[in-house]
């Protein structure tokens, strides 16, 4: 998928990057507007806390249906979460997966020359976590 | 207390009138004799004989006189109550036994004219104490008994014989302060004019911000490096202001800096620049996205030639993109601490320092009236358009830029070699900082671009604003601004600064701020319903902003002057507001409207290390002079915070990079500010009783309020080289180090590769031979390279060690490496991740070895992440924890970390003695005693200075003065909030690092202790070194 981007510094910088040292930065993910039911998971809370919070945000009553994103690792996290919270709920609780792909962006830091970017992509998930019978 | 007080007030008072050879000594009843001449007799009878005989010359005089001497500490109102009681005889059989006693050099003979001079000043001096009277002296006359409360208020309660006199003097006293009060009202005092000479004053000395007198308000100010900054906000807010950071949005004036403007072609620029930068520390002003002017650079600057010692200070840089002219225009930022060392160095380089050109026209912006004269008439007098002679007066203008400046100070060199022409910018631009994911809103927000003017409407009716539409004649420009406001316009479908990349810059040229702005203060707000062009932005993170983006008229110097010239003031705004046809709506200004050139620059944020990157990203804005608040308040009504120096320092913190000037201990304004804030602390430090301080002695700290970085090193060195000063208590010599150290002894001093390759092959410790022979190709890569670097700079290294100085290490190359060494091995397989060019050197005693002997006294920027509780202080100690010690902490995972014994304190009995010299110093005694006591004191001071608690002399032995191998120091610490545990960021020894890093398993490498100052408890804590 890579090659596939019309990205001339990127090409450029996969011929050399085996001979110049350089130093990766990750950038952040692009960051979404982001509704108030909206949760992303991470890998750094604790997966109680985050199970939590998704648990208490639908029992509220506040909102019929949350989103659950999960990037890269945290795709598992999120799967998890959202079984938990639709096993718990003895049936009330539905879920609709869906999966997306996004783009990331690393820059090249070499000790000399222009600094590369690069895009990679990787997989993302949104659950979708909803009351079968809204109240 | 009060009582010894009000004598000394009462003593002072009396010794006002006194001519200057008549001096009353407290000390020594004798002494006060010596100023009564140069020539008295020696022996004991003639002296007094001859005294006597002076006396009855001298009269009533001489005897007051002698009263005087010997009575001293009592004020002017006792002699007379003592009088009043008769108690005088008394008095002076014991002022003639003193003088008895009294045994001083005196010389032989009397000049008689000399001596009845000094007698008839003394005289004169007695008779003006005397008829000079007093506030109160009316109510002194009377004897205590016969004090009334309140008798100053009333008359009617003193004594009918003192009453007239006593009108009189109130009287008096009512005439002198009715003189002395300010001859204006507060009224007057704050009327425009009057208040702007006021603050011109006071800009004088310290140069004030634009915003001053917003921060005023609402900060606690300091004067600073030359400015009058705000430290924080009285508000309690050092959370809220926190969270504007890691979500909202924070504003920083940052317009102390310092701009620096280098002007030639590029070839010599870069010619005479290289030297001040090297390759190996990053960034140099020649890398090639800084060069075309698209971004940004920083880095730490070096006195010329002299890396890796001697640096000057961390600048930031930006270049101008190139226009149509060959000279090419650099801009180097510095902190106001840094501003001088740089500009000598830079002179030095660019050879400018012959030709001083004096500043070319004087721009009418700078015009401030200075006429002192006048000044003092007006203040005078009352407000008046025309002064009594007709004259108009000068109407005071407000400073704008750098007000203590002499008009007639160059700020521009020129170098006749090499034609480079430095320029000092200093209050020049402004610069306010944007801190946080929402500085994007904010900034769109109040930032539009300026309109286009179409070529119909013509230039008379553009009036001051003639540039813009010049500008906007050639269509070249016309695009140029176009692409730029499509650049601003894509911005708020970003939802972060930290998502392009970093140092980005936009030029552009906006609007007047101030026309738009809400009626009340708002929360700018990502507004996710708008229409997005994705591809664009996606294009834009990917690319960043084209060079030619990044040009501006800021850059122009008389663009600049011409837009600080002719902005519209306040008061002429609201003016025409007040004549809009429906109160409350866009004030709508046309092609009058003023046209503003501005650079956007990116702040990346937290770049190094694997956490939190992208934190506290944000957007500088870069504004010419005089448009400060115009800009500052629609920031403000958007929603950003305001911060000051204490909120920039933490941002800095959180970021993980060192803190100008707190944390350069290499530089000379870092070592000045450690000085100054040693010598504060202390201060503080001393106010406190004894009791009710920490006893720095007892908690093994010599240095609780500095970092001696310089011993650390050099016993690190020491110790490297003589294999082994053990530390007090522990026993965590182990068979590997004794070998390492062992083999270091020979191989200090040896620079050849071939010694090198000798000793590694003779000395392979058996443990380690297998390891070794897998990474034989990647070590001895490395120690080829240290190899050369020996004998290219020998020199460099020589001096380095007799002048003892510290240097810091910011080798990249190096750092990552030792940086890899510092993690765990268990951790992900993070190290191998890193380097894909080049193998990874693996750590084996020859390999450190090769580094410790080619670095020998560096230091590394650290930072510390406790495991458990605990948040260090500034200058807490960083040391090596024993063996014993990790093993604990891995059996139990809660321990809190070892204690450091109590130590004695060896100057306990010796600052009591002192103590009790001191005190029986004051009471009355023979002045044999005295003597002795002041020849002991001056004694003690010569040696050292005592103060309870803190260490007296130099620390010697800072590395193993305690319990633990101390290896470093912290320079700052708190509870980090983005972190949420104690964080401490310091340096530490080279040599100690690898040393301790060295001898732990491979699973708990990194581990370190820290401890406060004034504590004795050792806390766990890892060490991270991020790149």
């Amino acid at each position: 998928m890579a090659e596939n981007q019309p990205l001339a510094p990127a090409s450029e910088g996969a011929l050399d990057m085996d001979q110049v040292e350089y130093t990766l930065r990750k950038r952040l993910p692009r960051k979404l507007p982001k509704r108030k039911n909206d949760i992303y998971v991470n890998m750094k809370t604790d997966f109680k806390a985050q199970l939590a919070r998704c648990q208490k945000m639908l029992d509220s009553g506040c909102f019929s249906e949350i989103c659950i994103h999960g990037l890269g690792l945290a795709i598992n996290r999120a799967i998890n979460i959202a079984l938990q919270l639709q096993g718990g709920s003895f049936g009330a609780l539905q879920i609709a997966a869906n999966t997306s792909t996004v783009e990331l962006v690393d820059d090249l830091e070499l000790d000399e020359g222009e600094p590369l970017t690069r895009t990679r992509n990787n997989s993302a998930i949104h659950i979708k976590v909803f009351h079968t019978l809204p109240k | 207390m009060s009582g010894v007080n009000r004598k000394e007030k009462k003593y002072a008072k009396l010794m006002r009138n006194q001519p200057s050879n008549f001096t009353f000594s407290s000390a020594d009843p004798g002494a006060g004799r010596s100023g009564m001449g140069p020539s008295e007799p020696q022996t004991d009878n003639p002296n007094y004989s001859c005294f006597t005989s002076h006396q009855g010359v001298n009269g009533d005089h001489g005897q007051q006189q002698q009263v005087g001497s010997s009575h001293q500490p009592s004020s002017y109102g006792d002699r007379q109550r003592g009088s009043h009681r008769g108690g005088f005889r008394g008095q002076r059989g014991s002022s003639r036994g003193s003088y008895r006693s009294y045994s001083q050099e005196i010389p032989k003979i009397i000049t008689a004219t000399n001596f009845a001079q000094a007698r008839a000043a003394e005289i004169n001096a007695m008779l003006k104490a005397v008829t000079h009277k007093s506030g109160s002296q009316f109510l002194q006359s009377l004897p205590p008994a016969m004090r009334r409360r309140a008798m100053s208020h009333n008359l009617k309660r003193l004594p009918r014989r003192l009453r007239e006199i006593a009108k009189k003097e109130v009287e008096k006293i009512a005439q002198l302060k009715k003189e002395q009060s300010k001859s204006k009202s507060r009224k007057a005092r704050r009327r425009h004019g009057n208040l702007l000479m006021e603050f011109n004053r006071r800009q004088r000395k310290n140069i004030w911000l634009e915003t001053h007198i917003w921060h005023a308000k609402r900060f606690h100010m300091v004067k600073k490096w030359g400015y009058c900054l705000g430290t924080k906000p009285t508000t309690k807010s050092y959370r809220a202001c926190y969270r504007a950071m890691s979500k909202q949005c924070l504003l920083q004036d940052l317009s102390y800096y310092c701009c620096l403007e280098l002007n030639g072609t590029e070839d010599n620029l870069l010619k005479t620049l290289t030297c001040l930068s090297s390759r190996e520390a990053g960034t140099t002003f020649a890398s090639v996205a800084c060069l075309s002017g698209k971004c940004q650079g920083s880095l730490v600057l070096y006195k010329a030639d002299q890396y890796p010692e001697k640096p000057l200070g961390p600048v930031t840089f930006l270049w101008r993109p190139k226009t149509l002219s060959e000279n090419r225009q650099l801009w180097i930022w510095a902190h106001p601490a840094l501003k001088m060392d740089l500009l000598t160095e830079l002179q030095l380089v660019c050879q400018c320092l012959d030709v001083p050109v004096p500043e070319p026209a004087p721009s009418e912006c700078r015009t401030v009236t200075r006429t002192p004269v006048k000044q003092a008439k007006v203040i005078g007098s009352k407000r008046k358009l025309h002064d009594k002679a007709g004259e108009q007066v000068v109407p005071e203008k407000k400073i704008i830029g750098n007000g203590t400046r002499d008009p007639l100070e160059t700020v521009i060199w020129t170098s006749l070699t090499t034609g480079i022409v430095i320029e000092d910018l200093t209050m020049e631009i402004l610069r306010y900082r944007l801190i946080g994911p929402l500085s994007h809103c904010v900034m769109f927000e109040a930032i539009q671009a300026a309109g286009i003017l179409k070529n119909s409407e013509g230039r008379e009716e553009t009036g001051l604003h003639s540039w813009w539409s010049e500008y906007c004649e050639s269509p070249e420009n016309v695009t140029l601004h176009n692409r730029q406001e499509g650049v601003l316009l894509l911005l708020p479908g970003i939802a972060s600064p930290a998502e392009i990349s970093a140092g980005t810059v936009l030029g552009l040229t906006v609007g007047d701020p101030r026309l738009n702005m809400p009626k009340n203060r708002t929360t700018a707000m990502p507004d996710p319903t708008q229409p997005k062009d994705l591809e664009k932005i996606r294009e834009l993170c990917l690319n960043g902003v084209g060079a030619e983006c990044a040009q501006s008229q800021i850059w122009d110097r008389n663009i600049r002057n011409i837009v600080t010239e002719t902005k519209i003031t306040e008061q002429e705004l609201n003016g025409m507001r007040s004549k809009l046809l429906v109160p409350g709506t866009r004030l709508d200004l046309g092609p009058q409207e003023s046209k503003i050139p501005i650079l956007l620059v990116q702040q990346p944020g937290k770049m190094a290390g694997q956490e939190h990157t992208g934190w506290g990203s944000g957007w500088d804005i870069l504004i010419p002079k005089g448009w400060g608040m115009a800009f500052w308040i629609p920031l403000i009504y958007r929603g950003a915070r305001a911060g000051g120096l204490q909120e920039g320092a933490k941002h800095t913190q959180y970021k993980g990079l060192p803190h100008f000037p707190d944390d350069f201990p290499d530089c000379p304004a870092g070592m000045q500010h450690s000085e100054e804030t040693e010598k504060e602390l202390i201060a503080k430090y001393k106010k406190y009783p004894p009791a009710k301080r920490p006893n720095y002695i007892h908690h093994g700290t010599m240095t609780p309020f500095r970092c001696p970085w310089q011993r650390l090193v050099e016993d690190w060195e020491t110790q490297n080289q003589d294999g082994g000063i053990k530390p007090t208590m522990s026993d965590q010599e182990q068979g590997l180090r004794s070998e390492l150290q062992a083999s270091n002894r020979e191989a200090v001093g040896v620079h050849e590769k071939g010694a090198f390759e000798e000793i590694s092959s003779e000395e392979k410790p058996p443990n380690l031979e297998e390891k070794m022979e897998e990474e034989s190709e990647s070590m001895t890569t490395l120690e080829q390279n240290t190899g050369c670097k020996n004998i290219h700079n020998p020199s460099n290294r020589d001096c380095s060690s007799k002048s003892g100085h510290v240097s810091i290490l910011r080798n990249r190359k190096l750092l990552k490496q030792v940086s890899a060494w510092c993690r765990p091995t268990s951790s992900r397989g993070q190290q191998t991740r890193q380097y894909r060019g080049s193998a990874p050197v693996q750590m084996t005693a020859d390999t450190v070895k090769s580094v410790i002997c080619s670095y020998p006294r560096f230091l590394v920027w650290v930072r510390l992440s406790l495991l458990k509780k605990g948040s260090p202080v500034a200058n807490a100690t960083i040391c090596i924890p024993s063996k014993e010690d990790l093993q604990r902490l891995a059996s139990e995972p809660n321990c809190s970390g070892p204690q450091e014994p109590k130590h004695r304190d060896p100057f306990k009995q010796e600052c009591k003695a002192l103590r009790k010299s001191q005190k029986k110093r004051t009471l009355p005694q023979d002045s044999e005693t005295a003597a002795g006591d002041l020849e002991r004191k001056s004694a003690s001071s010569f040696g050292k200075v005592l103060i309870r608690g803190l260490w007296p002399t130099q620390p010697l032995n800072v590395m193993s003065h305690c319990s633990r191998l101390t290896i470093g120091y912290v320079s700052q610490g708190d509870f980090s909030l983005t972190v949420g545990c104690g964080e401490a960021w310091g340096f530490v020894s080279l040599l100690g690092l690898l040393r301790m890093v060295l001898s732990q398993p491979a699973e708990r490498r990194g581990l370190a202790l820290v401890r406060s100052p004034a504590s004795l408890q050792y806390r766990f804590a890892k060490i991270n070194i991020e790149v």
